[in-house]
């Protein structure tokens, strides 16, 4: 059986990297005490909530992001590339834990459960950890990942601004002017979490993809009141339909993963019709920014892994930073054959919604900042190795892309940037020879002490 | 409403606050308590948005567009 959300939490403390926090704590002070720990969050006592405890920043480092993942903190990428080249289909069972407890109709209320006030200007209170399951007559099963806003003790609002497959499902629904059912599973393992994050091709199976990561199927349950399935060993669900009307409700802001407090969008509603969950539930809070990035950045780095093979160049590392909030940056090293610097910005500027793409020779580490400054120093000729491509697919949490000015459901494009920091045609290796010490390997300083 | 939902309401009609200005303001509530007053103002129909992000409601506006 694959490991579940609560294997996670053990494997953190077994490591030194989750702290317990036993006096109770009120839902509005949550993620301010989160963002103070070192370590993962473990809340055991909720003021107000005695059925309920909260772990949150699960992995808000690529340290604890490679913990859960079993693998090196540079490995993370091929980790997740080996996870969706050998997809396992999830399989159905009769029950599982996440259905413990059952609450439909009117008892299925959002105020039973501990939603935390993140940030100062959030629009309310948010569920940022989802894993959300819909279903399309033609695409089949769709898993993403998008965050809720509390509206009532049955209404949510949900950001579904972003081109996805989901955002496509909702509209195939609207243009029949039905509801989208939908699933919306909290309290999963990271590799759920990444499956979701991944664009996959619409007819992949995310869950398929988890499967592969894991190395064991995913179990799944039918829901209650939705033709959906969702993770047996899930924390909590809550089913219901987005309602047909469009991007007309109120939504955000919201502190973004791009770490700004974002704008106030126009988005659909959730409306809720059955809440099931464990009987000793651990609600799950998603830390923003640190932990929404770092789940991004296996994904975007397998991404830029996948596009530089297809474009047959060699990657040696790949690394998605936190400053671009492993999302907007890819920094590669590759063994460049001519011209290969910018086939290879090419392919890597084609991932999702990257930006910004550097590509280096494999000579140069690209954890290191200041190699990477050096190779941008004296292997870029800014008028040969720098291409702008204006006019992509952009996203609206990035102020430079005016997403204000669009309009409900409008989507934004932006110009992308590759830096080709790559020895130079024509210039030869030796041109670059690094200074050595003259008897750097004859004398110890130690010695000298 | 709820006597909770009703402060609030009169809260937003005086400016426009940011949701948790309004938490700040009722910090002796139960949490759930006033999410549930929340709840009651949504669905109430009455709350508009300012261009940053603040609730408010007008004299006799209804519907929550932004303003």
């Amino acid at each position: 059986m694959k490991p579940g959300f609560r294997d996670v939490l053990r494997q953190l403390e077994d490591a030194g990297e989750l702290r317990r926090i036993k006096k109770p704590v009120d839902p509005r002070h949550l993620s301010a005490l989160a963002a103070q720990a070192r370590e993962a969050t473990f809340f055991e006592s909720i003021t107000g909530y005695p059925d309920w405890r909260v772990a949150g920043a699960l992995v808000s480092t690529r340290k604890r992001l490679a913990l859960a993942m079993g693998c090196s903190e540079k490995d993370i990428a091929p980790r997740f590339e080996e996870g969706i080249r050998r997809p396992i289909d999830a399989r159905l069972v009769s029950d599982g834990p996440c259905q413990e407890v059952v609450w439909e109709g009117d008892a299925a209320d959002l105020t039973s459960i501990p939603l935390p006030l993140m940030h100062v200007k959030d629009g309310g209170p948010y569920i940022s950890a989802t894993l959300v399951v819909s279903k399309d007559p033609e695409y089949g099963r769709n898993v993403g990942s998008y965050r809720l806003m509390y509206r009532t003790p049955r209404e949510t609002g949900i950001d579904l601004v972003s081109s996805s497959d989901m955002r496509l499902y909702y509209q195939r629904a609207l243009d029949r002017k039905r509801p989208l059912e939908i699933a919306v599973v909290i309290g999963v393992h990271p590799y759920e979490m990444l499956a979701a994050s991944y664009t996959a091709p619409i007819a992949a199976d995310e869950l398929a993809i988890a499967g592969g990561l894991h190395g064991a199927p995913v179990d799944l349950v039918r829901c209650r009141t939705v033709d959906l399935e969702v993770p047996a060993d899930a924390e909590l669900v809550l089913e219901g339909e987005l309602l047909p009307i469009g991007w007309t409700a109120d939504e955000g802001p919201f502190g973004e993963f791009s770490h700004i407090t974002g704008d106030v969008k126009w988005n659909p509603i959730f409306r809720v019709t059955c809440i099931t969950h464990r009987r000793d539930p651990i609600f799950y809070m998603l830390q923003m920014p640190w932990e929404n990035d770092w789940l991004a950045a296996p994904v975007i780095e397998a991404a830029g892994l996948q596009a530089l093979r297809i474009a047959s160049v060699e990657p040696v590392a790949i690394r998605a930073p936190i400053g671009g909030c492993c999302y907007w940056t890819l920094i590669a090293s590759i063994k460049k054959r001519p011209g290969e610097g910018k086939n290879a910005l090419l392919a890597m500027l084609s991932v999702a919604e990257v930006k910004l793409a550097i590509v280096t020779d494999d000579d140069i580490n690209i954890y290191d900042p200041d190699e990477l400054d050096w190779a941008m120093t004296f292997r870029v000729q800014a008028d040969h190795d720098v291409l702008i491509i204006p006019g992509a697919r952009g996203k609206h949490i990035d102020p430079s892309v005016k997403a204000w000015s669009l309009g409900k459901g409008g989507l934004p494009t932006t110009a992308k940037l590759g830096i080709d920091a790559t020895i130079p045609e024509g210039v030869p290796k030796e041109q670059y020879e690094r200074i050595r010490y003259f008897a750097k390997d004859a004398v110890r300083l130690e010695d000298y002490l | 409403m709820s006597p909770l939902a009703e402060r609030l309401v009169l809260e937003l009609r005086e400016r426009p606050r940011h949701f948790a200005e309004l938490v700040e303001a009722h910090t002796d509530v139960a949490w759930r308590d006033f999410l549930r007053a929340w709840g009651e103002l949504r669905a109430s129909d009455l709350l508009k948005r300012d261009d940053e992000g603040r609730y408010l409601i007008t004299p006799g506006g209804r519907s929550v567009t932004a303003v």
